[in-house]
């Protein structure tokens, strides 16, 4: 029945195409697009999950093609978890972590690694910590043992964390050279006063300066425990052995008490408009950024919000925003946007930059493309381009068999389903216009944005009347 | 020509990589660049083809053999030209060569360096036919309007604002390839002077787009899941009639030797100074390239590198620090830099930063880093085996700047062959302290205090926004 229904047209197609032959085929873009075949992403018998006793979890993806190994662990917390006071204590613990471990020092540490030419790295996000380590499949057990070593047994050496101290401070300092790191740090500023989130992801000067050894050590004690980890290899590996390998090196880890996430962030945010200027008057562009409180990793409608902000100005050289300020007013070489996505409800930001006498002009047109988001949603055409682009590039962004293992244990921070990059395309086909018009609704809110400007104030200050009470702040 | 199909490969055991260690067994690669197919289409268009079907994806890279380097009036021509071809042809409006594809979940972009430029585009397996087709509307039948010329304008020059105008290292980055070269192109910004492009017309454009865009001066790659027959047959059918130009113009200026330190200074508002220096090295391809990779790994490799240990880590001076072997077709370059944590003392992070090139004039590199070294190139070899796009920069690369694509085990087999005595050789060689360009970022305060009184007036004429 449904083969004969299809049939018609495409005989019709296919004589359409066999007519245009005598002028040469019709270029690509005149046809339909072909059917996209969902291949699954894992073939059977290449994915494997244990959990042992103390609760850790394994997680084993292999992949003999090339002669080379991932290994990590994963923890469920990081710098969400860190008091306010305390910002930064995450990534400073990761540093530590990197600086001595077992019996090797920070010098011989490196030169473990790098003497194999793997790479080892320790790196603390919102929501997790990672340390992870990558080199040749030869090299297996010593990238193991070094694996196990700077997890579970940090030196968090007191000189060695002075150091760090020192290099952290410095690099704040430094940090303030880059004016997009100004705007992001001043929008969390805006959004999140009082709150973690509130202060950049490395603390601040006084935050760090109270940060030492004993500290990163009763950090790493929380939440590095067995049963809040999860333990992955990807690469020419079998997992069998593997997962004898990670049982002698990791078995005898404490299961320990999962720690507290953190308070969640505070709502709405920001309860009115802000604009902020970050004083550079040696700049002749101007950063601006703007933002709101966006939804959790978990948000149920998170497939129809993601849609709607790639139509809108996540989606490449194709968004609304892409159009209406690059494209066609030539004020920028880059705008987007994205909800950035936490374990409680991170900030939606929309990013761009233009000469300092056309911010105004940016603001303005940035705020009503996203106003007319809510009036205008995606159309029936805009919501298929969307979803074809998300099914299209899901393959391509986990092309590598490290890409899936990432993925996966990204999955498993967050308590989402096993099968959910399965599920994915599916999910993504699913939701219509009346779910993107929906999430346009219900996480749109450009009258009450934070906005946050770097650049010449003298120059700014004037142009950014009308638009909400200005604050103006050295960097 | 063809190369050896995977069976003949598979047979030809020597073909096949071993990566030798003296600790470890040594695990066998095949490279999969050995199976390229090169076709030559009677337009002089060359394809390269390489099947893989492990992933349903496509990465296809088209290289025009054009950069800055073969601009002769208007500089960042050619990188405004990669902008223009974005912006329509005959049956393609603007922008919409890049919607269509990312309606079928392309990722499609483009680089412009001094010498190529490319356009490259990761597709589903079923959206290939789609990326041909578009790259042959614009490279047949590109629309250049006056129009999109002048939009497009501004946008570059935002780009300028953002890497070069605004960015403490585009601009120290600026200044020393000017100082560097003086004579040859590569003086000049692929992103051009901004008199240059906010001059430069269509009349320009057409002639740049008319020499260079034409079949014998690009090279297709295709790396992924296709299927070589029926690609090839879609590539000579749409691509064939292209015609070809005469003769390709390039820059006849040879850079003439050093003779002396440079030094410039470029002042700016940082809180982090910076030293930038570079050295004349051989042009990409050359028998020293290695050694010089080796010595580069050597100073800036990892945690255990000397330029990390020295000047990050022990003497607490520097907040990084980064030195490596630059190859370009027409020359290279042989780079350190540094930049200086807030507080401490520009004059001692350059001296160190001099005094690890000195090291690696006056001694022997030791055993252990001299094995570390070469083994972190190697892993380095295998992991750009790891996706088609990887692929297919290397064999676009090789094959554009080099006429052919090295096997890896060529390359591994000359790091390999890398001894201590020839890091000193090429470190003696190329990287005299009489040869050296020199660029200092500072604020324009600690600049001020030590210049003549003359110098006020240049910070109020930078803040003044066009």
């Amino acid at each position: 029945m449904i083969r004969s229904r299809v049939a018609w047209p495409l005989l019709v197609l296919l004589a359409l195409g066999l007519g245009c032959a005598w002028l040469g085929p019709r270029p690509a873009w005149e046809l339909p697009p072909p059917p996209v075949e969902d291949r699954p992403l894992v073939e059977p018998g290449r994915l494997h999950r244990a959990r042992l006793e103390n609760g850790l979890d394994v997680l084993v993806l292999e992949d003999h093609r090339l002669p080379r190994v991932t290994l990590g662990v994963t923890v469920r917390r990081g710098e969400a978890s860190v008091p306010l006071e305390r910002a930064g204590l995450a990534g400073y613990t990761a540093e530590l972590m990197q600086r001595g471990a077992g019996k090797r020092d920070a010098l011989a540490l490196a030169r473990s690694i790098e003497d194999l030419g793997a790479e080892l790295s320790v790196g603390a996000d919102w929501d997790s910590m990672t340390v992870e380590v990558s080199g040749l499949a030869s090299d297996l057990d010593r990238l193991l043992e070094i694996l196990a070593d700077v997890a579970l047994r940090p030196r968090f050496d007191p000189a060695e964390a002075a150091k760090a101290r020192a290099e952290r401070l410095a690099g704040l300092e430094a940090q303030k050279d880059d004016p997009k790191t100004l705007a992001a740090w001043n929008l969390a500023r805006v959004l999140y006063p009082g709150h973690r989130f509130g202060l950049p992801l490395p603390g601040t000067p006084d935050t760090v300066r109270g940060l030492d050894a004993a500290a990163a050590r009763a950090f790493h004690q929380r939440v590095f425990v067995a049963r809040d980890a999860i333990v992955y290899g990807s690469g020419d590996l079998s997992a069998a052995d593997f997962q004898r390998r990670v049982r002698e090196g990791f078995g005898a880890w404490a299961p320990g008490e999962v720690p507290d996430p953190g308070p969640p962030p505070p709502t709405p945010a920001p309860p009115a408009r802000r604009v902020v200027i970050v004083d550079r008057p040696d700049l002749v562009q101007a950063q601006i950024a703007f933002g709101h409180e966006g939804i959790s990793r978990t948000d149920p409608q998170r497939y129809a919000v993601s849609l709607m902000n790639s139509v809108v100005g996540g989606g490449g050289f194709s968004s609304r925003l892409m159009e209406r300020v690059r494209a066609d007013a030539g004020l920028t070489y880059s705008v987007g946007s994205g909800f950035v996505l936490r374990r409680a409800p991170g900030p939606f930001v929309v990013q761009t930059f233009t000469r300092v006498p056309e911010a105004r002009r940016v603001i303005d047109l940035v705020l009503s493309v996203l106003d007319r988001a809510r009036t205008d949603p995606p159309t029936p055409k805009e919501l298929r381009d969307a979803q074809s682009d998300a099914v299209g590039s899901f393959a391509l962004g986990l092309e590598t068999s490290d890409a899936i293992a990432d993925a996966l244990v990204g999955l498993d921070v967050y308590g989402l389903p096993q099968d959910a990059l399965d599920t994915y395309r599916g999910r993504i086909r699913a939701v219509t216009t009346a779910e993107t018009a929906q999430a346009a609704l219900d996480h749109l809110h450009p009258e009450r944005m934070g906005i946050v400007v770097v650049g010449p104030a003298k120059a700014l200050r004037p142009q950014l009347e009308g638009l909400g009470p200005v604050e103006v702040v050295k960097p | 020509m063809r190369t050896p199909s995977r069976r003949l490969a598979a047979l030809l055991l020597p073909l096949s990589l071993v990566l030798a260690h003296a600790a470890a067994a040594a695990p066998t690669v095949e490279d999969p660049a050995l199976r390229t197919q090169i076709t030559k289409l009677d337009n002089g268009m060359t394809v390269l083809t390489l099947e893989d079907h492990t992933t349903p994806v496509v990465s296809l890279q088209i290289w025009v053999h054009v950069g800055s380097r073969d601009e002769s009036r208007y500089s960042g021509l050619a990188h405004l030209f990669e902008h223009m071809m974005f912006k329509g042809s005959k049956h393609i409006g603007p922008e919409q060569h890049a919607r269509l594809l990312e309606a079928r979940g392309g990722q499609v972009n483009a680089y412009t360096t001094q010498d190529v430029t490319v356009f490259h585009e990761d597709v589903p397996r079923e959206a290939l036919p789609l990326a041909l087709d578009l790259e042959e509307e614009r490279i047949a039948n590109l629309d250049i309007s006056e129009k999109t010329l002048t939009s497009e304008r501004q946008v570059v020059l935002e780009e300028r604002r953002l890497r070069t105008e605004d960015d403490p290292e585009g601009r120290a980055m600026e200044m020393l390839l000017a100082t560097t070269f003086m004579a040859h192109p590569y003086r000049r910004p692929v992103i051009g002077w901004r008199s240059d492009v906010e001059k430069v017309g269509v009349e320009q454009c057409r002639r740049f787009f008319h020499t260079y865009y034409a079949p014998n001066n690009l090279v297709m790659v295709v790396v992924g899941d296709f299927d070589t027959a029926e690609t090839l047959a879609h590539v000579r059918r749409v691509f064939g009639p292209l015609r070809p130009v005469k003769s390709i113009p390039r820059s006849p200026t040879e850079e003439p030797p050093q003779r002396g330190e440079r030094r410039a200074t470029v002042e700016f508002d940082v809180r982090s100074p910076s030293v930038w220096a570079a050295w004349h090295a051989p042009a990409t391809g050359h028998p020293d390239g290695p050694a010089l990779d080796v010595a580069g790994q050597i100073l800036s490799g990892g945690r255990a590198s000397r330029l990390y240990r020295d000047l990050v880590y022990q003497a607490q001076q520097a907040l990084s620090a980064d030195g490596g072997y630059w190859e370009l077709q027409d020359a290279g370059l042989f780079y350190a830099e540094a930049s200086v944590r807030p507080g401490a003392s520009i004059d001692r992070v350059e001296s160190l930063l001099f005094s690890e090139i000195a090291r690696l004039r006056d001694a022997p590199v030791g055993a252990e880093e001299l094995e570390r070294a070469k083994r972190q190139l190697l892993v380095s070899l295998v992991n750009g085996l790891a996706t088609n796009h990887a692929l297919a920069s290397r064999i676009g690369g090789d094959y554009v700047l080099l006429g052919r694509i090295r096997p890896l085990e060529e390359r591994i087999a000359q790091l390999q062959a890398v001894t201590a005595a020839d890091v000193q050789r090429v470190a003696r060689t190329y990287l005299q302290d009489s040869g050296r360009s020199v660029v200092r970022l500072v604020p324009p305060a600690e600049a001020a205090a030590k210049a003549p009184p003359s110098a006020p007036g240049r910070r109020a004429r930078k803040g003044s926004a066009r």
